[in-house]
C-alpha cells in the first residue's frame, strides 16, 4: 500500500512537470528577435554616449562632461563596482560613482538613480568595457576600454558613434 | 587586513609601487644607461647648458573663475619659481576649450605673468571654430624655428585634418564641437601636411647632422593610439626629414599624461596638462615605467602640472615632470634622460 502511494506521487509530479514545461517553456529567440533586442540595447547605449558627452546641460555647471576624463568610457571601470569609494567612505555602485562625478568634478545635478538616463549611462560604460573581467573591489590600475578601430581614416568602417562590433 | 582596509588609494598605490621597486629601478637603469650611451656617441658638445619649460593643454572655458584658470595660474607660478630659471617656455597647444577668442585672451592674460619669453603652437581646441584666425592673430605663424645656445628648436601645427565639414554643411560651431570630442571618428587623422613638410625640409637643409634638434607638436610624432589622435598621420615623413640628425628630441601636448617612446634617432616625450589627465589607452608601451600613477578623481589637480627640461653641456637632456601632486613613478621622480 505504501509503495503504491509513492508510485502515484511520482506519476503526479511527472505530470505536473510536463504541464509546467508546456506553460513556461519557450522556443529560443529567433534571429529577428535577437536583432530587435540588440537594436534596443544599442539605442540606449547611443543615448548614454550622448549624455556622456554633454547632451544634458543639467549634468554640468563648468562645461565638463564625463568624456573629458573618460574617452570611450576609459578608466570608468564599471566592472570593478561595487567598491569602496574613498571620498564617500563607503562601498558604492557604479550609478553612485556616476552621480558623484556629475555633482563633484562637473558641479552638475545628479541623475535619478533609477531613471532611464542613468540606465543609458551605465549601458554606455559597460558596453565600452564589454569582455572585461568582473572584479568588484579596489581598482588601483587604470583599466582600458575596448579598442575601437572604426570610422573615417581607420582600418575598419564602424558605426561612427564610438563603438564597433 | 584591517589596517590594509584603512589605506587610502594613494597609500595603496605607493605600497604597490614599493613591491615592484626592484623591477622599476632595474628598468630605469636600463633605460637611462641605454639613452646615455646613445647620446654621448651622438653629441658634438656645442650646447651651452640651459633650461626650458613646457606648459600645455589648459583647456580654458569662458566661465569666469573656472577652476582651470587657477590651475594654469598655479603652473605659471611654478615655472616662475624654478631655479635655475628657464630661458623660455613653449606652450604646446589647447589654450582654449571651444576655440573662442575670449578663451584665448584669458590664457594670454594668465600666461603674461611668465617672466620669460613664450613660444606657442596650436591645438585642435584653439583652431577649428575659426580655422585658426584668432590664434594666428595673437601668436602669428604656428610654424617656426629658432636657435638657442647651440640647439635648433622647431614648432609645427600637427592638428590639420581634411575638410569634413563643407560637404556635411556644418557650422563653425558644429565643426568645433566635432573636434572637441577626443574619440570622434568623424574628423579623421591629424597631420602637419605638405606645406609644412616642405617648410621643414628647407628649415633643416643647411643644418649639420650633429646639431641638436628639438621639435614641438601638439600630437605625438608616432602612432600611439590613432583612435584618440594620439598620432600624427604624416609623422613618418617628419621623422624621415629629421633622420639626418644624430638625435632629435620631440615634445608633444594633447595626451595629458606622461609617456615616452623612441623611434630611430627620435625620442618622444608626452607632457602633462593643467586641466585633466587622459587615461592610458590599451596600447603596449615600449617604456611602461613612464606611465604616471592613476589620478585621484577627488583631487582635481592630481595628474596635472608643468614640466621642464635641462639641456646639459654635452647636450644630454633631462626631463622633469613638475606635477601639482604626487603622481610620478620612481623612474620619473628625479628626472630622466630623454
Amino acid at each position: 500500500m505504501k509503495c503504491n502511494t509513492i508510485y502515484r506521487s511520482w506519476v503526479a509530479l511527472g505530470a505536473l512537470g510536463l504541464l509546467l514545461q508546456t506553460v513556461d517553456g519557450r522556443e529560443p529567440f529567433t534571429a529577428a528577435e535577437l536583432a530587435d533586442q540588440e537594436a534596443a540595447l544599442l539605442k540606449v547605449v547611443d543615448h548614454g554616449r550622448d549624455l556622456w558627452h554633454g547632451s544634458n546641460p543639467s549634468m554640468s555647471t563648468n562645461g565638463l562632461a564625463c568624456g573629458n576624463c573618460h574617452p570611450d568610457a576609459a578608466a570608468s571601470n564599471p566592472h570593478t563596482f561595487p567598491k569602496f569609494q574613498a571620498d564617500l567612505g563607503k562601498v558604492i555602485a557604479l550609478r553612485d560613482m556616476i552621480n558623484w562625478c556629475i555633482t563633484v568634478p562637473q558641479g552638475g545635478k545628479p541623475l535619478d538613480a533609477n531613471g532611464d538616463d542613468m540606465i543609458a549611462m551605465e549601458a554606455y560604460a559597460f558596453y565600452l568595457n564589454r569582455g572585461a573581467r568582473i572584479a568588484p573591489g579596489f581598482a588601483t590600475e587604470q583599466t582600458s576600454p575596448v579598442v575601437v578601430k572604426s570610422g573615417v581614416g581607420y582600418p575598419k568602417k564602424g558605426s561612427g558613434v564610438g563603438y564597433d562590433k | 587586513m584591517e589596517d590594509f582596509r584603512k589605506l587610502s588609494r594613494r597609500d595603496f598605490v605607493t605600497i604597490s609601487g614599493r613591491a615592484g621597486l626592484t623591477t622599476l629601478v632595474a628598468s630605469a637603469m636600463g633605460l637611462n644607461l641605454g639613452v646615455v650611451q646613445v647620446v654621448k656617441a651622438a653629441m658634438s658638445g656645442k650646447v651651452m647648458p640651459f633650461r626650458f619649460a613646457i606648459l600645455t593643454d589648459a583647456h580654458l572655458f569662458s566661465e569666469q573663475d573656472h577652476k582651470f584658470d587657477g590651475f594654469l595660474a598655479d603652473a605659471v607660478d611654478s615655472v616662475n619659481g624654478m631655479n635655475p630659471r628657464p630661458d623660455f617656455v613653449v606652450y604646446c597647444g589647447d589654450i582654449a576649450q571651444n576655440g573662442r577668442d575670449d578663451q584665448l585672451q584669458k590664457g594670454i592674460k594668465i600666461l603674461s605673468k611668465l617672466s620669460m619669453p613664450v613660444h606657442y603652437i596650436p591645438g585642435e581646441h584653439d583652431w577649428y571654430l575659426d580655422m585658426g584666425a584668432a590664434w594666428r592673430g595673437h601668436f602669428g605663424s604656428p610654424t617656426w624655428s629658432f636657435d638657442h645656445k647651440g640647439v635648433h628648436f622647431i614648432g609645427m601645427n600637427s592638428i590639420l585634418v581634411r575638410d569634413f565639414w563643407t560637404a556635411a554643411g556644418m557650422s563653425p560651431k558644429e565643426r568645433m564641437g566635432t573636434m572637441e570630442m577626443l574619440e570622434s571618428p568623424i574628423a579623421g587623422p591629424w597631420g602637419v601636411r605638405e606645406e609644412q613638410l616642405e617648410w621643414l625640409k628647407k628649415d633643416v637643409k643647411n643644418l649639420s647632422p650633429d646639431t641638436s634638434v628639438v621639435i614641438f607638436t601638439h600630437s605625438p610624432l608616432w602612432d600611439y593610439y590613432p583612435r584618440w589622435n594620439f598620432q600624427t598621420e604624416d609623422a613618418p615623413e617628419v621623422r624621415e626629414i629629421l633622420s639626418k640628425f644624430s638625435r632629435v628630441m620631440a615634445f608633444h601636448g594633447h595626451v595629458h599624461q606622461t609617456v615616452y617612446n623612441r623611434i630611430g634617432n627620435l625620442s618622444s616625450v608626452g607632457t602633462i596638462s593643467t586641466s585633466w589627465p587622459w587615461p592610458y589607452p590599451d596600447v603596449k608601451l615600449a617604456f611602461p615605467e613612464m606611465r604616471m600613477n592613476r589620478s585621484d578623481p577627488g583631487n582635481f589637480k592630481d595628474g596635472e602640472g608643468a614640466q621642464h627640461i635641462d639641456l646639459e653641456s654635452d647636450a644630454n637632456a633631462v626631463m622633469h615632470y613638475d606635477p601639482f601632486g604626487d603622481m610620478l613613478t620612481p623612474t620619473m621622480k628625479n628626472g630622466f634622460r630623454v
